[in-house]
């Protein structure tokens, strides 16, 4: 499974929404994630991933695109570690 | 300059913004190295150790979700391999769901219920063992949501009155060991989180009803956890001393009487 993939698994869960629905540019807003479910979906993904992603980042995300592109940065970092 | 912490060990949960902030830095003037746990906010917990450090004292960092339990166990083990000991345990991480009682789920109570009424449980069992033969203090922090209703904070609310409880239980358990546990409850405290849940109504309303005048300040709890942390205190056990400039006691004294003169 690619990053975009597991991101996009652990988001549906959490927000209990059809994965297939979420593309880039979906925002939290627009699959009805709550602020407990996002937090609740940064702190899945900081475990998969064995990253860390703080708040003051995690706010800029625009869409659930900004949200891949920033794990894939942080993943990608890690391998290269 | 009194250290009366000199040489103390004390962990703040959620230690690095607001009042977990102010409580870190209280206990550091009074000469106490300083474990500073955060979850989210990993820049405030690291400004926060730089100036824990300007004191003069050990600042060590440690990010957990007190929510997890394998995360306080992680933080302990820490802890009980880097120092081998703690002497002040202040559990003020806290979370909440603010919504109407009717919008409430399970995940959103076990959210709550976690952080801010379980971790006080798991937290003080490991840290009571790091206390075994020298005494302690265990200081948590609570809210006037426990007994007064405010709009939206029914989770928040309940999970601060378990806390309340469990101070009872754990005082009396604990005095054995000459580990002292008790609580404060703050009205509203002027901090980012409040200014998250309420905006500005409450802030503005604060100022206008509470008695002192001014709104509790994140400097007000420190002072009066760090009183709870001294020796002064050892008689204190299970209570919640409340913090709220009168507020509780005078809720209507802002209100103007149309007829002041006596019957």
């Amino acid at each position: 499974m690619t990053v975009e993939e597991q991101v996009r698994e652990i988001v549906a869960r959490i927000t209990r929404v059809d994965p297939n629905i979420i593309t880039r540019e979906s925002t939290f807003k627009d699959i009805k994630a709550d602020s407990l479910d996002i937090v609740q979906a940064l702190v899945a993904v900081e475990e998969r991933f064995e990253i860390e992603i703080p708040d003051e980042e995690a706010q800029k995300f625009q869409n659930f695109g900004d949200f891949v592109s920033y794990v894939e940065g942080k993943a990608g970092q890690k391998e290269m570690v | 300059m009194t250290v009366p912490l000199e040489g103390k060990l004390a962990l703040v949960t959620g230690g690095g913004r607001d009042i977990g902030k102010a409580i870190a830095l209280k206990l550091a003037s009074q000469g106490a190295d300083i474990v500073v746990n955060f979850f989210r906010h990993r820049d405030a917990a690291q400004q926060t150790a730089k100036e824990i450090e300007t004191l003069g004292v050990k600042a060590e960092l440690v990010r957990a979700n007190v929510g997890d339990p394998a995360k306080i166990q992680e933080m302990f083990d820490m802890i009980g391999s880097k120092f081998g000991h703690l002497d002040i345990f202040i559990n003020n991480a806290a979370s909440g769901v603010g919504r109407p009682i009717m919008d409430l789920d399970t995940k959103a109570w076990e959210w709550t219920m976690d952080i801010n009424a379980r971790a006080l449980l798991l937290c003080t069992q490991r840290a009571a063992k790091l206390m075994d033969g020298r005494g302690g203090k265990v200081v948590s922090i609570s809210s006037l949501g426990s007994r007064f209703v405010l709009p939206n904070y029914t989770i928040v609310g309940v999970s601060k009155a378990a806390l309340e409880a469990l101070t009872r239980y754990l005082a009396i358990e604990l005095a054995p060991q000459d580990i002292c546990v008790n609580a404060v409850a703050a009205s509203a405290v002027e901090t980012d989180a409040l200014k998250f849940y309420f905006k500005e109504g409450l802030v503005k309303d604060s100022h206008q009803i509470t008695p002192a005048g001014r709104m509790v300040l994140p400097e007000d709890i420190a002072n009066v956890v760090a009183f709870l942390c001294s020796e002064e205190a050892f008689m204190i056990r299970g209570q919640t001393i409340v913090i709220d400039g009168g507020t509780s006691v005078g809720p209507f004294t802002h209100v103007e009487m149309e007829n002041n003169e006596e019957v």
